[in-house]
């Protein structure tokens, strides 16, 4: 294989992982079960956008939930009013995200202060909540926007078409099974191209990064603007797949715990943390039908528990497990 | 409509608003300036400090000043437990800078659904602490806004004392510029990040308790402070006392000037508008020392 090539040979269990989740539409059939799924892979989506900044970057941001709310609100409303396809109208929003990230990131990047980058980022998404729900003329505020149309059909060559409308979860599943499929791809190869590598040693070293001639800001803004991207995107396939929103559910502080956690527990800096992550924690929540009052509570204890005691979560098992043996053996020996 | 009368009245409420935000900021920029922690949670110690003092109050029947005591003094003693719980096993490790937020924000979610099913999610209120109405430099206000003013005043002048001072302070002083250098020393590290935290969390409590009376207590009520907490932060410049206490200030006076000219629901905008102005044009805010450009 040649070494431009190399990224696709470095994670061959994420590839067949990937594969595995193709099947399971054509095995499971229950609504219920590929709705889940689909939020699960939505999830991952996100998290994934925000792993890239953070994971990779070392841009320790608390806003994304902003990026996600605005790709689905700017998707939806456009749709809405203009008419448009939402096939269409994502990418409007995901560019949106991508725009407003940019224009929030220009003026932070330049500093290299975490604190302040952590602080103005998380005001700015909360902010940003709270403008969409003071806006009901255009939003409906927190009685939530309804009468977001589905993706359109798509007419199929052999004739006949596929819908993904509420009653067609599993094209729905294969649509949205192909974004995350496309996402951790181009992840995948992107923090193994030359600028990802630049990207990672940032997050390693600032200060020897810049020494070796790295812009950081420019790097920084690049990778804020892709992360916020996905993120935006996410966020428009997410308003055509509920067809309700509301700032809460859309960009509310609970959507960034909930893909905090999934990242943490999946394994913060690694491609298939967050897909780990959100099936997990996505499954067990509806399988412990912890929906509702609960979730958020378990969530902020897998936080707590994970940056205590498993910082690389499910996604690197063997070091956790490698240092309780380490620790057990030093105990034994002496 | 706008005539200096009704402009000056903005200015007042302004001031009373911007010392609760002074009594939030002051503790996250003491915590940040002596540990390199940004607490996620500090709202939630305003919100466990009203619902202490509700309890304290109402459920047990304590006469006013007892229960603020136990409120407050409730909420240092919960502090100094989460932090040797969270913060403090985090910050040996490599990462901390971001475990430690990660931590944090997980407290606040943890301490909010505890909120949630003690207290429910009814929502509360105190009696206000002392009637009538006082007229302050030509303005007619409630006695309950003028007291806020004068504990946070009061708060203030307690701990530049105990800070300038005090053997504690000193101890505070030297392991805010060198926590290796003063533990080599012999100042006990450790216990005074503890002690720090809980200073924090009780005046995050006390603003908690002295507002109380005038918004609804519930387990979200954390929320909305330490947003202004954090612009007022950036404004006054990350870890300066004189910062944060004139920067709440100046956020409470700007906010309520800009919502005369707007409206009462573009108050968070204009914070989102100063927040991002500082940031463009002096991201070391006011009294900060200068960052290094990237």
């Amino acid at each position: 294989m040649p070494a431009s090539l190399a990224w696709i040979a470095a994670t061959p269990k994420l590839w067949a992982f990937l594969l595995l989740l193709a099947a399971v539409p054509a095995i499971v059939h229950d609504a219920y079960v590929l709705q889940v799924m689909c939020l699960a892979m939505l999830w991952t989506v996100f998290a994934s956008s925000w792993n890239l900044a953070v994971g990779y970057a070392g841009l320790k941001t608390f806003g994304h939930q902003a990026f996600f709310g605005i790709g689905a609100y700017v998707s939806a409303l456009i749709s809405i009013h203009a008419g448009l396809s939402p096939w269409l109208t994502m990418w409007i929003g995901a560019v949106s995200a991508s725009i407003v990230g940019a224009l929030v990131g220009l003026p932070l990047l330049r500093i290299k202060s975490l604190p302040h980058l952590a602080i103005v980022t998380l005001a700015f998404a909360e902010i940003v909540r709270i403008i969409c729900s003071n806006l009901v003329g255009l939003t409906r505020g927190e009685l939530g926007l309804s009468g977001i149309a589905p993706f359109s059909a798509i007419p199929l060559p052999w004739g006949g078409q596929v819908g993904f409308g509420p009653a067609d979860r599993q094209a729905s599943y294969v649509m949205i099974w192909m974004m995350m499929t496309t996402t951790l791809i181009f992840l995948a190869w992107f923090v193994r191209s030359r600028t990802g590598l630049i990207v990672q040693s940032i997050r390693d070293s600032q200060v020897a990064a810049e020494s070796l001639g790295v812009s950081l800001t420019r790097y920084k803004l690049l990778v804020l603007a892709i992360s916020a991207f996905i993120a935006g995107a996410a966020g428009g396939v997410y308003a055509h797949f509920v067809l309700v929103l509301t700032p809460t559910s859309a960009m509310g502080i609970a959507l960034m715990v909930q893909m905090t956690a999934i990242t943490l527990v999946g394994g913060i800096g690694t491609l298939q943390g967050p897909l780990i992550g959100a099936l997990v924690l996505t499954l067990s929540a509806e399988g412990l039908r912890l929906a509702g009052d609960h979730r958020m509570l378990a969530f902020g204890l897998l936080i707590i528990l994970v940056v205590l005691f498993a910082p690389r979560g499910l996604a690197r098992l063997d070091v956790l497990i490698a240092d309780v043996q380490r620790q057990r053996a030093a105990r034994s020996g002496s | 409509m706008m005539s200096f009368a009704f402009l000056w009245e903005q200015v007042v409420n302004g001031i009373v608003a911007g010392s609760m935000y002074a009594l939030m900021a002051i503790g996250l920029t003491l915590i940040w300036g002596t540990m390199r922690v940004l607490n996620f949670a500090h709202g939630e110690f305003f919100m466990l400090g009203a619902f202490l003092a509700l309890t304290a109050l109402l459920g047990v029947g304590l006469p006013l000043i007892p229960a603020v005591l136990v409120a407050i003094c409730g909420v240092f003693v919960i502090a100094v437990i989460l932090h040797s719980a969270t913060i403090r096993p985090l910050m040996s490790r490599p990462g901390w800078d971001f475990s430690t937020i990660a931590a944090t924000l997980g407290l606040s979610i943890v301490l909010q659904d505890a909120a949630l099913m003690i207290w429910g999610e009814r929502f509360q209120a105190l009696p206000y602490f002392v009637e009538g109405i006082v007229h302050v430099l030509g303005v007619r206000l409630p006695a309950q806004r003028v007291l806020i003013v004068a504990t946070v005043i009061a708060v203030v002048c307690v701990l530049t004392i105990l800070i300038r001072f005090t053997r504690f302070g000193m101890a505070l002083r030297a392991v805010a510029s060198d926590a290796e250098a003063a533990s080599a020393c012999g100042v006990n590290t450790a216990r005074v990040h503890a002690t720090t935290f809980g200073i924090a969390a009780a005046l995050a409590a006390l603003a908690g308790i002295i507002l109380a009376p005038i918004i609804a207590i519930n387990p979200w009520m954390g929320v909305p402070p330490i947003l202004k907490a954090f612009v007022v932060v950036v404004l006054g410049g990350l870890g300066s006392l004189p910062g944060a206490v004139l920067g709440g200030f100046l956020l409470g006076i700007i906010e309520a000037v800009g919502v005369t000219v707007f409206s009462s629901e573009w108050r968070e905008v204009v914070a989102l508008g100063v927040l991002i102005l500082v940031v463009w044009l002096r991201p070391q805010g006011l009294f900060g020392k200068p960052l290094r450009e990237a």
